[in-house]
């Protein structure tokens, strides 16, 4: 045991502390990349983990909750009383409603007297006169400075505190169903009715009983089955993000494994009289795997804690896009719990063992008392390059292959096999790359840069081993920043293109209130009949709106007046469909019209027949077509507004686009229109804005993405510098030669620059050809799998172009401190040190 | 003309508190044409010695003069200038370039240096040293005499006007070692060099036209 001791000193911890800026250089990185990791992990959970029923909080636990498409009919509620059960029903209403000057909550309507027990204590509050009462959460009670009796204005009236709830979510309002129902203007309505079963009363019998009195088409679930659903619809979402993290983590192994390489490389001779004097195979190997560890683990504690810090800056712009994109949803306090740790030393110490293992393999290998100059180490290595360039293909085909595999459980792992193919093909191939390229670019360079170009070509050739390794961390890490560049550009290009075709309108009508994704506040009644006897107005394009259960998913369903979007050409189908024939067959069909993600994600096409739970109803449609669509993940069912009202005859309208006549002056028309609506709490919006809009929450959207990009990037600079140093301190003797031979001080520097500027236009070639790869996997075949929209290929050229010169600038910089080692060595010393 | 002169040359390294003199009082003048060798037993101070007189290195006190300029005086530029054009070092490990060939390493000083027709040059120099059929090879392929050889023609490449050589034949066996004195012999009449040798050999010392004994820092003899 001793002497494994002495060995990890001497072999290990010794030389990490003699070179102690390279040890932190590695240890940053691996931190860096565990840190994303984490941080991705607990914003991710934070930003999602918010849909706890806060609805517990005033009105007990739950056992059983009804549902239904279009809201429950409120006369359900005579007919479960009168079971003979032992069970309490009590309807809720459910909104986000804004709050003047306030902000936006979530609205609990409910029974406020049979709910008496658990509900509004009426005692001092009681006294209050005519004014109607309301639960608020503690949380929004502080931030709103409000206390009992105190006075909140909701709906354009005044309610007043009678209790403050402390729950562990909060964000929300209680007050009496009626009340909610008025001011939400959904008479008999109700969002559902919470079952709350007497222990004495079996749960199954309960629920058959009530089975039995609901129409067919109503629901009856668990509680916390919302929270499911949306945790499922985010699913793909926090995944994707979660793929992404571990490229950092990724690009931090290359530079463990060339650290430990670098390791293995300079002590070769040290381990020969080791295994000379009698130490193990196996020690050695050991030793080498547990350097790593040591790197990976310190990393990783730091990782733990920067993560931990990173996350509270990620949440928010993480709960921005799952409110974009998907539903509404407020931050909940970030939670370091137990196994995120565990998950952070696991992906850490995994990453490092992994990247170690072939160099600890190569350390085992070496023949006692062997002392091989570095010169035919590297010979080997050199003629390793056609083998590995054959394991390149191999990768490359094998990426080919699997990228083919249809997404397992909706995801698509295939396609992520495919891009870990793709990086690693490149890593085989980086080795071939870096010796022709140098062997090409040597003359030129020489001729441009002078000799200093010439020894730095020559020196990055001789030491292919490591230099490749950089090269292709880098261009990992430059690859994944390109490909997601030209996602989100072609992205961004695509709803651009599909906002001008959709946005057809001169003005936007909505309620006064959040425009959150999944929450659709109705039009106030009238107002349609209000507008149509303006003269200012040619069409009206009038949509309602709901949010609605697929089977286990949410969705939107929307009634639409076809005939308006024909005339106007709004709505884009996908090609090989005759935009519009579909169009008209919609308007007194049982027909409908999908989303190109909702058809994808539940693999229905044109022609196939759709069941639609319809208030009481189960319907059978028919999918007349399938529609470009990229406003939010969740999909859209359209059907005409007639089929609609058949089902549902009370549906609100919920948005109103406006065609302003030919020639009107737009300011006049829309200020017009503003004082004839001016009793109606509405907003208007033109269609400028409400594009700039789209394109602003796009861009948020991501800027999570860029940042862990970014991270990628600065860990591959890292690696960078880390490995120029190595080599800079690896061939201290020949620097210190050629001060000998009249080398300025300058030359060394441009040397050392140079093979910076090498190593980063190297792993920029490599980056952009595997950056194309990936980018074609991750538009045609990741967003595919995973989100179902059909993204048009648009490369931002110019933005693309800036950033490579961007990083390769940071590249040659990362090279400065390198070269101020060379510049700096004392020649006398570093040549008489043999 | 003296190309090299020392004046009451001492250098003192400090150690942490403690002082040590590897060179006290040396005055010495070398001249065109002429072989020094310089003997005495390992730290005596030759290779401090040699290392002032290359400009790599600045006595403590005392003055070097090349050319008849003081060492200590000049910029950094300068002495990288000097170290070109006027100044060739041998060494005793060699110290060849392992990533570039005999010839390119020859070629080197000259790149360096931004020297007219460097190639022509170096394969002029290698011919002068036998090894002209050797300019391909990398250092691994050749010998240790002929890797020392090319460093003797990689050390003549700027023709200059004084060469160093630390310890030449140390890692040499006699045969080679005997090669390589020859040619430090011939670049001193044939290129009117000064040539500053240290060595612990006596077949060294046989070909040189000076010899100094070094005894700790301090010249002891001179014959
Ligand atoms: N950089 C240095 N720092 C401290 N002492 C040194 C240094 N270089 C040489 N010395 C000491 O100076 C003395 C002379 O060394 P050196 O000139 O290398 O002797 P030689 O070449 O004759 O063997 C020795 O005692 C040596 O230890
Ligand atoms: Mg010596």
């Amino acid at each position: 045991m001793r002497h494994w001791l002495l060995l990890l000193r001497t072999l290990v911890l010794r030389p990490l502390r003699a070179d102690p800026l390279r040890s932190a250089l590695t240890v940053a990185s691996i931190a860096l990349g565990v840190g994303v990791v984490i941080a991705i992990e607990l914003a991710g959970r934070a930003a999602t983990g918010s849909f706890q029923n806060s609805l517990a909080a005033i009105l007990g636990p739950t056992d059983l909750e009804i549902v239904a498409n279009g809201g429950v009919d409120e006369k359900l509620m005579a007919a479960l009383t009168a079971l003979p059960l032992n069970a309490r029903f009590a309807p809720v209403m459910e909104a986000v409603i804004q709050v003047e000057g306030l902000g936006y909550v979530t609205l609990y309507g409910i029974d406020t007297i049979a709910s008496a027990d658990t509900y509004v204590k009426t005692d001092a509050a009681a006294t209050l006169d005519n004014c109607p009462q309301i639960a608020l959460a503690k949380d929004l009670a502080e931030r709103w400075g409000r206390h009992v009796k105190d006075r909140v204005r909701i709906f354009n009236r005044q309610f007043c505190v009678a209790q403050i709830v402390d729950a562990r979510n909060g964000g929300f309002i209680g007050m009496d169903i009626a009340e909610a129902q008025r001011g939400l203007q959904r008479y008999g309505q109700l969002d559902h009715i919470d079952v709350t079963v007497d222990p004495s009363e079996s749960l199954q019998a309960v629920e058959n009983a009530v089975r039995r009195v609901l129409p067919a088409a109503y629901e009856i679930t668990r509680p916390g089955a919302r929270s499911r659903e949306n945790q499922r619809m985010l699913r793909a979402f926090r995944w994707n993000l979660q793929v992404l993290s571990y490229v950092s983590l990724v690009v931090g192994a290359f530079l463990i494994y060339n650290t430990v390489a670098v390791s293995v490389v300079r002590r070769r001779a040290e381990i020969g009289i080791l295994r000379a004097l009698g130490a193990a195979r196996q020690g050695i190997f050991w030793l080498f795997l547990g350097e790593a560890l040591l790197l990976g683990l310190t990393g990783s504690l730091l990782g733990l804690l920067l993560g931990r810090l990173l996350a509270s800056a990620m949440v928010q712009l993480i709960s921005q896009t799952i409110n974009a994109l998907y539903t509404t949803s407020r931050p909940a306090a970030i939670e370091f719990t137990g196994p995120t740790a565990v998950l952070g030393l696991a992906a850490g110490l995994l990453a490092a063992l992994v990247s170690a293992f072939g160099p600890a393999r190569e350390a085992m290998q070496v023949a006692p008392t062997e002392a091989m100059s570095r010169g035919s180490r590297e010979h080997r290595s050199r003629l390793a390059v056609r083998r590995h360039a054959f394991f390149a293909l191999l990768a490359a085909v094998a990426a080919a292959l699997v990228s083919q595999v249809p997404p397992i459980d909706g995801r698509p792992i295939g396609g992520y096999a495919a891009t870990l193919l793709s990086i690693v093909a490149t890593a085989f191939l980086a080795p071939l790359v870096v010796l022709r390229a140098t062997a090409w670019l040597r003359r030129p360079l020489e001729r441009v840069f002078g000799v200093g170009a010439f020894l730095g070509a020559r020196s990055l050739a001789a030491s292919l081993g490591r230099t490749s390794v950089v090269v292709a961390a880098l261009a990992t890490a430059i690859a994944m920043m390109f490909s997601m560049g030209v996602l989100v550009g072609s992205f961004r290009e695509t709803v651009l293109v599909w906002l001008g075709q959709q946005l057809r309108a001169d003005l936007y009508l909505r309620a006064a209130g959040p425009a959150a994704t999944g929450a659709f506040p109705p039009l106030p009644a009238g107002i349609e009949a209000a507008l149509r006897t303006l003269p200012q107005i040619d069409a009206l394009d009038v949509f309602a709106a709901f949010d609605f259960r697929y089977g286990p998913d949410r969705a939107t369903l929307g009634g639409a007046d076809f005939d308006i979007i024909r005339r106007f050409g709004r709505m884009r189908l996908l090609p090989g469909q005759e935009r519009d024939a579909i169009l008209r067959s919609l308007p007194g069909h049982d027909n409908v019209l999908l989303s190109e993600p909702f058809a994808n994600k539940h693999g229905l096409h044109r022609g196939d027949a759709i069941h639609l739970a319809l208030g009481p109803r189960q319907v059978t449609m028919r999918v007349a077509g399938v529609y470009y669509e990229y406003s939010s993940e969740r999909g859209f069912v359209i059907m005409d507004r007639g089929t609609l009202r058949k089902y549902l005859p009370d549906q609100p309208v919920t948005n109103i686009g406006i065609y302003l006549k030919p020639g009107l002056d737009q300011n006049q028309a829309q200020r017009a229109i503003e004082t004839a609506l001016s009793r109606f709490p509405v907003s208007i919006a033109r269609n400028q804005q409400l594009r700039a809009g789209a394109v602003e929450i796009f861009d948020r959207t991501f800027a999570v993405t860029y940042a862990m990009e970014l991270i990628a990037v600065i860990v591959a600079m890292l690696g960078a510098a880390n490995s120029l140093l190595a080599l800079v301190l690896d061939r201290r003797r020949e620097i210190g030669v050629l001060r000998y031979l009249g080398a300025s001080s300058s030359q060394i520097r441009n040397m050392i620059l140079t093979e910076a500027g090498l190593l980063g236009l190297l792993a920029m070639l490599l980056g952009l050809a595997l950056g194309l790869v990936l980018s074609v996997l991750l538009i045609y075949i990741l967003n595919k799998q995973s989100f179902g929209w059909t993204i048009q290929f648009h490369p931002p050229y110019v933005v693309l172009a800036g950033a490579l010169l961007l990083i390769w600038l940071v590249t040659v910089l990362a090279g400065l401190y390198p070269a101020r080692v060379a510049r700096r060595l004392n020649p006398i010393q570093v040549v008489h040190e043999e | 003309m003296a190309s090299l002169e020392l004046r009451h040359v001492s250098k003192i390294y400090s150690t942490g508190d403690q002082q040590l003199a590897a060179l006290r009082d040396v005055s010495l003048t070398c001249r065109p044409g002429v072989v020094t060798a310089f003997l005495g037993r390992s730290g005596c101070g030759k290779s401090t010695l040699l290392n002032l007189a290359g400009a790599m290195d600045f006595p403590t006190a005392g003055e070097v003069l090349i050319d008849g300029v003081s060492t200590t005086a000049c910029t950094d530029a300068q002495l990288t200038t000097l170290r070109r054009g006027r100044i060739g070092f041998v060494f005793q490990f060699f110290q060849l370039l392992p990533t570039l060939t005999a010839l390119e390493n020859v070629e080197l000083p000259l790149l360096l240096a931004n020297t007219p027709a460097p190639r022509a040059i170096a394969r002029e120099r290698l011919q002068w040293v036998g090894l002209a059929d050797r300019g391909s090879a990398y250092p691994h392929q050749l010998s240790g005499g002929q890797m020392q050889r090319v460093a003797v023609a990689r050390a003549l490449s700027q023709s200059p006007a004084i060469l160093i050589a630390d310890e030449p034949t140390g890692n040499l066996d006699t045969a080679s070692g005997e090669q390589v004195l020859q040619l430090i012999r011939r670049a001193a009449t044939e290129f009117g060099a000064s040539v500053l040798m240290a060595t612990h050999s006596l077949e060294a010392a046989a070909i040189a036209d000076v010899r100094i004994h070094l005894r700790d820092g301090h010249i002891e003899s001179h014959s």
